[in-house]
């Protein structure tokens, strides 16, 4: 415990390249790349499979085999496998994220075809019946009803991509990890624990962002809170 | 004007959900479509619309094949109700209802304006205007659905089981104000729904369907109660048909109105007449009937409590349906009778009643004789 507290009253663990604010702003790089790129293949590919339900026995295959993958061995694997193609220090960069982004694409893509097609059937109904083109219809009811999951998919992916990118520091990948992996490799035990400290804060913080950006975008409709009356005793103006 | 002209749907299964059907439903009328499930009711409404093509045959809209008309183009001439209303759960009450209209580009205000006399012609008042869908009970989703379908003021709607999700009590009083709304707006409408007491209520002609979408009947209600075509029909119309069929029949100028005295609230007993058997019909302040109340069950003077409310009240124009509702139902034995301004107007016997329906009957043998004679 006094480790942990030396580790981080010691002025020098808070500048430089290995200092804490550095290694946060690197692991969260690296974390909204991945999330990134993954959110780039999984949201269209669900959309797609969710609308129009192709191919939806295959994907769902895919991204539940995809999960069952060990994230140690894969990164090792990947690594190996791409050390050769790369130069410089992308040779650990670049497999990393890799791993990251097929860490993260399944519970996007699973959040958002299940959000898409548990779209209140009713309402899809309705709406072409109504007249809403196909477009109009993922538009205006499927997409917005199909919020709440997506957002918590990428939730879940974003938990993942965080945890894992701690991992990634064993195949040196910059980021808060290196303090547990360095920490571990002097027995320094109050670096290690200031690490993972740091690794829960930065999930924390990513948890609440989620939560203030699902209260922003999803409808209180679907949220099923009730919306306060913006002035209490205000009578509402005359249509 | 919608036209089936041999419409058939089979599908690919070899299943035939609906068989070479016809029948026109007439501008400005409620067509509603009845039969058991898996009659093909919902497949041929949603041929309509086109939700589902039909394998052969054509349906016009005011002459026009809609095969020949843009899917999206032609939804959007007619009006969708569905079953739980089928509401958007993101957006409120009022968006719900201006949704279509900004989708084709109104703009914001006019089309929540529009939205917001639209919930009033349904009965919901300002305060449901920003709620959410799931704030609302059955009943009043089922309104906006309705409210909804009328935004873009389409001259045909259609409606599936639209009040099938609610309870009874519910479900009579929209039938009743849906009746009136459509006195008002005159829509060509057509309605699928599985009761036939709905059906009756609601439809100006009722098209019957038997399994595998055959059109059994197409009838007036009053018509497929007094004729009906087979023993399909018969079955279906149900058991009570011929006391139902007395809410299409009117008592004629012969039918004798008693006038049993009237016994105001708070007036004092000792002043009131002796009544029938000691029967008297309460009114409040503005004379209107409340029900039957006995000379014995009153105190001093006339309480409220002290009214029996066992007796129903017919109107005087209303069928003799009603009327023998009110004499059956009533602890006298006669049925109270209001006037169109709801005041007491007096009593009627049972008796009375069956005299005029036996001369209704009379009266109503000979014309059918005569469409007889033309056919032969």
């Amino acid at each position: 415990m006094s480790g942990l507290v030396e580790f981080f009253a010691d002025p020098a663990n808070w500048s430089g390249s290995t200092g804490i604010p550095m290694r946060v702003w690197y692991h969260l790089m690296y974390s909204l790349i991945a999330l990134g790129i993954a959110l780039v293949i999984a949201v269209p590919l669900g959309i797609y499979v969710g609308h129009t339900g192709r191919g939806e026995a295959s994907v769902a295959g895919i991204a539940n085999s995809l999960r069952a993958l060990p994230t140690l061995g894969l990164l090792i694997v990947v690594v190996m496998l791409a050390a050769p193609l790369f130069s410089s220090s992308l040779v650990f960069t670049a497999p990393a994220i890799l791993v990251l982004v097929l860490l993260a694409v399944p519970p996007i893509l699973t959040g958002t075809y299940t959000g898409i097609q548990s779209a209140d059937r009713s309402a899809v109904d309705a709406a072409r019946g109504m007249g809403y083109k196909p477009s109009q219809v993922l538009l205006h009811v499927q997409l917005p009803c199909a919020l709440p999951l997506i957002i918590s998919g990428i939730r879940g992916a974003m938990l993942q991509i965080v945890s894992t990118a701690t991992v990634a520091a064993y195949v040196s990948l910059n980021g808060l990890g290196r303090y547990i992996i360095d920490g571990r490799a002097n027995s320094d035990f109050g670096q290690m624990a200031a690490g993972a400290a740091l690794v829960a804060l930065v999930a924390l913080a990513l948890e609440l962002a989620f939560l203030l950006i699902g209260r922003l975008v999803v409808s209180p409709g679907l949220r099923r809170s009730v919306r306060r009356t913006r002035m209490p005793g205000a009578v509402e103006p005359a249509a | 004007m919608i036209v089936f002209d041999h419409v058939s749907k089979t599908y690919p299964d070899g299943t035939m959900a609906v068989e070479d059907l016809s029948f026109t439903a007439p501008n400005g009328k409620i067509t509603v479509l009845v039969g058991p499930s898996g009659c093909g009711k919902t497949t041929s409404m949603r041929m309509i619309n086109r939700l589902i093509d039909p394998t052969s045959g054509t349906i016009t809209l005011d002459g026009q094949p809609t095969a020949g008309i843009d899917k999206v183009e032609l939804r959007r001439k007619i009006g969708y109700v569905i079953q739980n209303a089928g509401l958007f759960p993101h957006r409120t009450v009022v968006d719900n209802v201006a949704a279509l209209p900004r989708l084709l580009g109104e703009r914001k205000q006019d089309a929540r304006d529009r939205a917001r006399q639209l919930l009033n012609l349904v009965g919901l008042d300002e305060s449901f205007a920003r709620k959410y869908p799931w704030q609302l009970s059955g009943g009043q989703q089922q309104r906006v659905g309705v409210a909804r379908a009328l935004a873009t003021d389409p001259p045909f709607l259609l409606m599936d089981e639209p009040f099938s999700a609610v309870d009874p009590i519910v479900r009579a009083q929209l039938q009743d104000e849906f009746l009136k709304l459509q006195e008002t707006i005159g829509k060509t409408i057509v309605m699928v729904t599985h009761d036939i007491d709905e059906a009756l209520i609601l439809g100006d002609q009722i098209a019957v369907l038997r399994q595998g979408g055959r059109l059994a009947q197409i009838a007036s209600p009053e018509e497929l109660l007094r004729a009906p075509a087979d023993r399909f029909v018969a079955d279906f119309v149900g058991t009570s048909r011929g006391y139902r069929s007395l809410g299409f029949i009117h008592a004629d100028e012969q039918l004798t109105v008693r006038h049993t005295p009237a016994a105001p609230l708070g007036s004092s007993a000792a002043a009131l007449p002796p009544g029938s058997d000691g029967w008297l019909v309460a009114v409040d302040e503005q004379a209107r009937p409340l029900g039957w109340i006995h000379r014995e069950r009153i105190g001093e003077v006339v309480t409220a409590e002290a009214v029996d409310h066992a007796g129903s009240i017919a109107a005087e124009d209303a069928p003799l349906r009603d009327l023998l509702d009110a004499a059956l139902s009533s602890p006298s034995g006669d049925g109270i009778v209001a006037g169109a301004d709801g005041g007491y107007l007096g009593t009627v016997g049972t008796s009375d009643i069956v005299a005029a329906i036996q001369r209704s009957k009379r009266g109503r043998a000979r014309p059918a004789d005569e469409e007889a004679g033309d056919r032969a």
